[in-house]
């Protein structure tokens, strides 16, 4: 555990280093941003540097964090109750060919369901509650990792099943060092997936349904004709995203999945 | 007379005569350039004043004499081809020394003479390279040829501006990138070498080294899009953005260095400070336009100093020695001497912030001539005699090949 954990860090600078290339490709995104806005009104286009002056005005009056941190919070209870419920269910359905057939249509049926639609229902059955925008999230992130952990379950190597039986080996050997890393390599995408779905499912319901969070402070900046402010609260929103994605569970995918380089 | 010229053994392969009027030209250009701001000497009068002055000397006068004797030099080498005729080499030399002169006249005879003469030697290498970039099978090294023709476009378009009457200025701007461009490309084959074999020396065959085409070619393509905004809309936020770009992808770059000790070996760590001054001398233009902080001109001279005057130091003194028969110099003086460059690239950048302070100047100029000083001092004796090991012409150390 402790040489995993040591592998782990002394990779983590490189790891790090290799960021700066997303950051020029982001920079670069900048300059055509601004040479965009350079063409049209500022109503339509504000320049980023606007945007991120409101976004650091935002920041240091305490208003943003504190929204953030409550669409933070929906988005995350949706997605963990997806996680766990989503993948669960996803893998008790792999082990059966008959639960995988089943399934199916039930899952064709949440994904061609608009989210939409889900959060009308929502708002039918939870109200103005935080209920209205988990729910969402959550029947939003579902399918994704459902799946995920079906086919995880369904592709296991029979060969390797049987070497296994054949060895005898112990159940908890062969969850962690057979089932699991197998599972894992196509959950964890998924669960990526399924986070980017929920940050952008979460602002949507709360702009339709909530008083509080980033949602409804895009609401507001609508009805104020304020681009750089929604501007601003998007750009908050995506890097809290990036920044929860490169520095958490890229990392972890990568040594999730290092025994395909290895193998 | 012509004869015996062509035969002298500083005519036996064209970096020799090159390298050492690169070298006097840095040394001379600085000189008069410090002795003009610090002790009032005249500068010839040219278009655009003496800024301008000191910029083309330093670029085309200086830096072209080197990408010159470099590309003369390596391209035969990397496709296989023959070297330069030494009578074209000649008659380069000869442009170029026309090109000193009629630039520094031009106050007088006009510009037309310096226009011809300095547009003329880039024609000439072009015309001696491209054939030979062209002709090889894989068309490995045609980078290099889009280089040259930019630096051609850069010096055409400096001496159009010239003629019609307008500030020049952006134009050597644009021939900074343009270096800056050739320089990640010409590292990207160099450092293979030099870096796998700093790891053959030290033993670690674990790790190679591999200057990944993927990362070259970000860092690339966000220096030419913020050198042609830098020409098209100087000082706009959108070249600002570029340069931080710019900056971003050669620490990007730098990541391929990251190898453990071997970074800290004389040629690798060299070289490496040439990504490092380029990374923050972008970063400085980038956040001086973007905000009050920074200062575009000690950026630029970073650019110039740490990346422009660092790599072409660290280039002759490996492409101008092997290819003299002798193997790479193990001296103290070539780091002590890419050392004070460094130092010299900051202190021009400090004085950005304190133009009062003269005493930066002295140490920038000063550092700078006295590293291109040190380099005639150790290879004119090499250049002018012939070769150790009876080699005729361009080919490196003979046993080795």
């Amino acid at each position: 555990m402790i040489g995993i954990l040591r592998q782990w860090l002394a990779g983590l600078p490189a790891y790090l280093w290799g960021g700066w290339g997303a950051i020029a490709s982001l920079l670069l995104l900048l300059a055509g941003w601004e040479f965009a806005s350079q063409w049209l009104d500022p109503l339509a286009l504000p320049d980023p540097r606007t945007v991120l002056a409101t976004l650091h005005g935002l920041l240091t009056d305490g208003n943003a964090w504190s929204e953030l941190g409550i669409t933070g919070r929906r988005a995350l209870t949706g997605f963990a109750l997806s996680l766990g419920i989503g993948s669960a269910l996803g893998m008790l359905a792999g082990l059966s060919m008959t639960a995988s057939m089943m399934a199916r249509p039930w899952v064709t049926v949440l994904v061609g369901t608009p989210p939409i639609g889900w959060l009308v229902l929502a708002m039918l059955w939870f109200g103005a509650s935080d209920g209205t925008p988990v729910f969402t999230v959550f029947v939003a992130c579902f399918p994704p990792i459902f799946i995920g952990a079906m086919q995880g379950v369904r592709t296991l190597d029979g060969q390797l099943r049987e070497m296994a039986q054949a060895f005898a080996l112990p159940p908890l050997q062969r969850l962690f060092d057979l089932y699991l890393p197998h599972v894992l390599s196509y959950l964890f995408p998924a669960w990526i997936t399924a986070l980017g779905v929920s940050w952008k499912v979460v602002v949507m319901a709360e702009l339709l349904a909530t008083a509080d969070g980033v949602g409804a402070a895009l609401a507001v900046t609508r009805s104020q004709l304020d681009t750089a402010g929604t501007l601003a609260w998007i750009v908050a929103v995506v890097g809290a995203l990036l920044a929860v994605e490169y520095l958490l569970l890229e990392p972890v995918k990568r040594e999730v999945e290092r025994w395909r380089t290895l193998a | 007379m012509l004869n015996r010229l062509l035969a002298a053994p500083l005519m036996l392969c064209a970096f020799r005569p090159l390298f050492l009027l690169a070298a006097g030209a840095a040394v001379l250009g600085m000189a008069a350039w410090l002795g003009f701001l610090l002790l009032g000497w005249p500068l010839p009068g040219v278009p655009g004043g003496p800024v301008v002055w000191h910029a083309h000397e330093l670029l085309f006068g200086f830096t072209f004499a080197a990408i010159a004797g470099f590309v003369l030099t390596a391209v035969p080498e990397f496709v296989d081809g023959p070297a330069a005729p030494r009578p074209a080499v000649l008659a380069l030399v000869l442009l170029w020394l026309g090109g000193r002169v009629a630039w520094s006249a031009s106050g007088v005879i006009g510009p037309w003479p310096a226009a011809v003469l300095n547009v003329a030697p880039v024609l000439v290498v072009i015309a001696l390279v491209a054939p030979l970039l062209w002709r090889d099978p894989a068309r490995r090294h045609l980078s290099i040829l889009w280089a040259l023709l930019a630096w051609l476009a850069v010096t055409a378009g400096f001496y159009t501006d010239v003629l019609r009457g307008e500030p020049p200025m952006r134009s050597l701007h644009a021939a900074i990138g343009v270096v800056m461009v050739l320089v990640v490309i010409v590292m990207s084959r160099i450092s293979m070498r030099v870096v796998n074999s700093a790891l053959d020396t030290l033993g670690e065959t674990a790790v190679s080294y591999l200057a990944r085409p993927p990362r070259r070619h970000l860092a690339v393509a966000c220096i030419v899009l913020f050198t042609l905004a830098d020409v098209l809309a100087p000082g706009a936020p959108v070249a600002g953005w570029l340069a931080l770009a710019a900056a971003a992808a050669l620490f990007n770059l730098q990541g391929d260095w990251h190898l453990g000790r071997v970074l800290l070996r004389r040629w690798v760590l060299m070289l490496y400070a040439v990504y490092v001054a380029m990374a923050l001398g972008y970063a400085l233009i980038g956040v001086a336009v973007l905000t009050d902080l920074g200062s575009v001109s000690g950026g630029r001279h970073l650019l110039a100093i740490g990346a422009l005057g660092l790599s072409i130091f660290v280039v002759m003194n490996i492409a101008g020695r092997i290819h003299t028969g002798r193997e790479l110099d193990t001296r103290r003086w070539i780091p002590i001497a890419a050392g004070v460059l460094l130092l010299a690239a900051v202190a021009r950048a400090a004085w950005s912030w304190w133009p009062a302070d003269g005493t930066l100047l002295w140490l920038a100029g000063g550092g700078w001539g006295l590293a291109f000083g040190a380099f005639i001092a150790h290879y004119l004796p090499l250049y002018w005699r012939p070769r150790p090991d009876g080699g005729l012409g361009c080919e490196g150390v003979m046993d080795s090949d």
